[in-house]
């Protein structure tokens, strides 16, 4: 009860921001709230049932197209652009994830790899995509209006993983995740909750794919499929704690705040101690800042070489 | 003749994205790691070969033993005092230091080298062998050759000596490398090592037959990874034969279907291969 | 058992190789509804591989499973679930990072008919077997942290909670102290005693004497022997390629 309130209250805040900040602080919300979005979809899948994906790239180009065709060469209303983007990324969820959802661990995060670089290859070949050369969408100035879009967008994700967590539906994730084996002979049709979550996580990507996508005004195939993006999405729900309702999003918060700060000195640098940052996370706080939360309570500051002990050869 | 021409280029360069890919399943397969970074030492021995040429005059291919000796050592310490500390979390923890590990070396790279594209270029650079009106570039033939080298060394090396049993005996079970007198984190660190300095030359040789720059890393790394799929973690010659299906097949697509699909060909293969092989082989990896 | 019954499971000539080697082979026989099974024979015999193919987890390369009337072999082992087959693994599988009573509420949430589908009542069932199975102590803990015999009742519990009519049980007392192996079989004849049919895997022989109405014996994947306990513990062939082999 305490919890649901401490929330509202967050969210309350976090709406009511942007009129009290300037136009660069609402421009690093906007980014952020998207970046958390993206984050949470990623933990639906890759938190829940552990199968890390690195084709949510590829829903979030897809999310990004959709709503830059509907938008500049269709000249449909953004709504109809975004339901668009969502749909494509949805089917592909489905026609792509029932073959390689069979596949485990490394395989199945390899073989989601190719997906964005594939995708990238044939719109950069395709007329209504604009070709190698991308799209430009109507300009529209109302940063507000994105930045409480991308408020929205993050809010429904979470209480999607909320419920999820609760339901009978996670639970059957969640045995996935700890024994698939196991899972299976248990009645749980494995296949089926994959793909299902993999939709859930796609439908989330691509609409944060497309409402970037008319808030920056600008796409190419580049940008739109770039796996950096997926990587970091994975990034930031593994450093707040996977298959956790809120770790993602605090995760990603923190780690968009980091690199913010970082970015505005000097880029090269920037990228070098993100780099380091993982590695350190990797090895200290495997488990991300939920599980770091609880180890400090409970043994203090011997987690971190219990980490190590525990899983070191 | 295009056609025969075509698969020549295409059957020489695989044999260089082989060599790459072997360093790849040798510490997948005994070590159990994707390496992310595999690719990022590659890079870093492109470097070492190119500097150890332009810098101090040897030849590159004779520099290569030189660029495998300092990569195997950077293999070496970055197992034996930081993924040894990790090796028994969660798999996707694995690939997420190694990736963490790829930034690291790409960014330090552009620090200390700059973004600039660097080629090595021998006074034989432009020689060629004619032959039934195929043209044959030398440096290519020497990469492919000294890639076929390589693996038969490795071969040697895993089939016929102490060191070689003992890596075979972890990949299968690790409490059997200690009844080899070895101390596994060792044995880890020295794979590991291995690993680096196939990369390392492999390295060389790209520079040679290509361009190096800080960013080459990743769309190698994917390379490497694919061809490891295909070839099988087993067996050396599986995997040059995989790298010359890849060479091949790039070849072939960069001239029939355009130059831009010539990366989304090898991952469109692999797609292909991951779904169309039954998933009951593919378990546990 | 009257030769009319319909009986609860039939195998048909199950083949399942393993790179060419014969894992399970061309084995046939019937369960006939509430009966206990016990299936034995060296390590190596095939007999994991024969609940494997029973549950699911593997495809047999020939042969049929008729269960009840209907034809199984080509089923998925969730639906397998779905129409009342469980199974305890013998290299137990517990839900690691789970608490007891979540590995348990699985079982029930998605067992036979699909489950429970409230996960309030789910849970509840999951307590009453934890008393049956004397768990109950251990609800809140991680599955990773119980001990040996613990797992095995842990794996008992998991099964029993997907309400089977047919339940596989892989070495459930392996490792057991005699005071729990007397305990589990109890809990075993009690299932029987409440309606399921039960095909037992064990090593313990005083156990599969004292359980079982029939015994059937593997031995390179082919059945060798089947009948009354006595019977089948007494001939010749079976002593030899099992008990024989454990002597020597």
């Amino acid at each position: 009860m305490v919890r649901a309130i401490l929330l509202i209250l967050a969210v309350v805040f976090l709406a009511a921001a942007p009129f009290f900040g300037d136009a660069v602080m609402i421009q690093y919300g906007i980014d952020a709230l998207l970046f958390a979005t993206l984050a949470q979809a990623w933990n639906i899948l890759g938190g829940f049932t552990g199968y890390a994906s690195f084709g949510n790239s590829a829903f979030y180009g897809l999310g990004t197209y959709g709503t830059a065709i509907a938008m500049a060469q269709l000249h449909l209303p953004f709504w109809v652009g975004l339901s668009l983007g969502a749909f494509l990324a949805v089917l592909c969820a489905v026609v792509i994830g029932l073959p390689i959802l069979r596949l485990r661990g490394h395989y199945f995060a390899i073989a989601t790899l190719g997906l964005s670089a594939t995708l990238a290859a044939i719109i950069s070949n395709l007329d209504i995509s604009g070709r190698n050369i991308g799209l430009i969408l109507p300009l529209t100035r109302n940063d507000v209006g994105f930045y409480e879009e991308a408020l929205a967008l993050l809010v429904a994700s979470t209480l999607t993983v909320m419920w999820i967590a609760k339901s009978r539906f996670g639970m059957g994730l969640i045995a996935i995740r700890e024994d698939e084996d196991a899972a299976q002979v248990m009645g749980i049709n494995t296949t089926f909750y994959k793909v299902v979550a993999l939709m859930l996580s796609a439908f989330f990507t691509a609409i944060a794919g497309g409402i970037h996508a008319y808030w920056i005004t600008f796409i190419d195939p580049a940008s739109a499929f770039d796996l950096s993006l997926n990587v970091r999405m994975v990034i930031m729900a593994m450093f707040g704690g996977p298959g956790t309702v809120l770790g993602p999003v605090v995760g990603s918060f923190i780690l968009s705040a980091v690199y913010d700060a970082l970015a505005r000195s000097i880029s090269t640098a920037a990228a070098l101690l993100f780099g380091m940052v993982i590695v350190l996370a990797v090895i200290f706080m495997p488990r991300g800042l939920w599980d770091l939360g609880h180890g400090l309570r409970q043994v203090g500051w011997r987690y971190f070489l219990q980490n190590i002990r525990l899983h070191r050869l | 003749m295009l056609f025969a021409q075509i698969m020549v280029n295409g059957l020489l360069l695989g044999g260089l994205y082989g060599l790459m890919a072997l360093g790849m399943a040798l510490v997948w397969g005994v070590l159990n790691i994707v390496n992310l970074a595999h690719g990022a030492v590659v890079m870093l021995g492109g470097y070492c070969v190119y500097f150890l040429f332009t810098g101090a005059g040897i030849d590159p291919f004779a520099a290569l033993p030189i660029a495998m000796v300092v990569m195997f050592a950077l293999g070496y310490l970055l197992q034996r005092y930081v993924l040894n500390l990790i090796i028994r979390s969660a798999q996707l923890n694995t690939l997420l230091i190694t990736f963490g590990l790829d930034v690291v070396l790409t960014y330090l790279a552009q620090l200390a080298f700059s973004a600039d594209f660097r080629a090595i270029n021998p006074s034989y650079a432009g020689a060629n062998l004619t032959w039934m009106g195929v043209t044959i570039p030398l440096v290519r033939l020497g990469a492919f050759v000294t890639a076929l080298i390589l693996a038969g060394l490795l071969w040697a090396l895993l089939q016929r000596t102490r060191l070689g049993r003992a890596i075979r005996a972890t990949a299968q079970n690790l409490v059997a490398a200690r009844l080899y007198g070895v101390n596994p984190a060792q044995l880890y660190a020295v794979t590991f090592g291995l690993g680096a300095a196939l990369a390392g030359a492999a390295g060389g040789l790209y520079g040679m037959v290509s361009q190096v720059t800080p960013y080459v890393g990743a769309a190698l790394t994917a390379k490497s990874f694919v061809i490891t799929i295909m070839g099988g973690l087993e067996n050396p010659f599986g995997i040059l034969l995989g790298g010359v299906f890849i060479g091949i097949a790039e070849a072939l697509a960069a001239i029939y279907i355009g130059p831009t699909f010539t990366d989304a060909i090898s991952f469109g293969l692999l797609l292909l291969i991951l779904v169309a092989r039954p998933a009951r082989s593919l378990r546990g990896a | 058992m009257s030769a009319g019954a319909q009986p609860m499971l039939e195998a048909r000539g199950l083949t399942r190789r393993f790179h060419g080697l014969y894992a399970v082979n061309d084995v046939s026989f019937t369960l006939q509804p509430g009966e206990i099974l016990g299936l034995i024979g060296p390590n190596g015999a095939g007999k994991t591989t024969l609940i494997n193919l029973i549950s699911g987890t593997l495809f047999a390369d020939q042969g049929e499973l008729i269960f009840e009337d209907r034809r199984i072999e080509r089923l998925h082992p969730y639906q397998r679930a779905h129409i009342g087959i469980g199974r305890t693994f013998q290299v137990m599988k517990p839900f690691p990072r789970l608490s007891v009573l979540e590995n348990v509420t699985v079982g029930a949430l998605f067992g036979f008919g699909g489950g429970e589908r409230n996960r309030d009542k789910a849970r509840e069932q999951a307590r009453a077997l934890l008393e049956f199975t004397g768990l109950d102590r251990r609800m809140d803990q991680n599955a990773d942290q119980l001990g040996g015999p613990d797992r095995k009742r842990l794996e008992l519990a998991k099964a029993l909670a997907m309400r089977p009519k047919l339940l596989l049980l892989d070495e459930v007392m392996a490792g057991l102290n005699h005071v729990e192996v007397d305990e589990v079989v109890t809990i075993i004849k009690k299932i029987r005693d409440s309606g399921v049919t039960i095909l037992v895997i064990e090593h313990v022989m005083r156990a599969i004497r004292s359980l079982s109405d029939r015994i059937i014996v593997l031995h390179h994947g082919e059945k060798i022997a089947e009948g009354l306990p006595d019977t089948v513990l007494a001939d010749a062939r079976v002593v030899e390629a099992y008990l024989g082999k454990r002597r020597a």
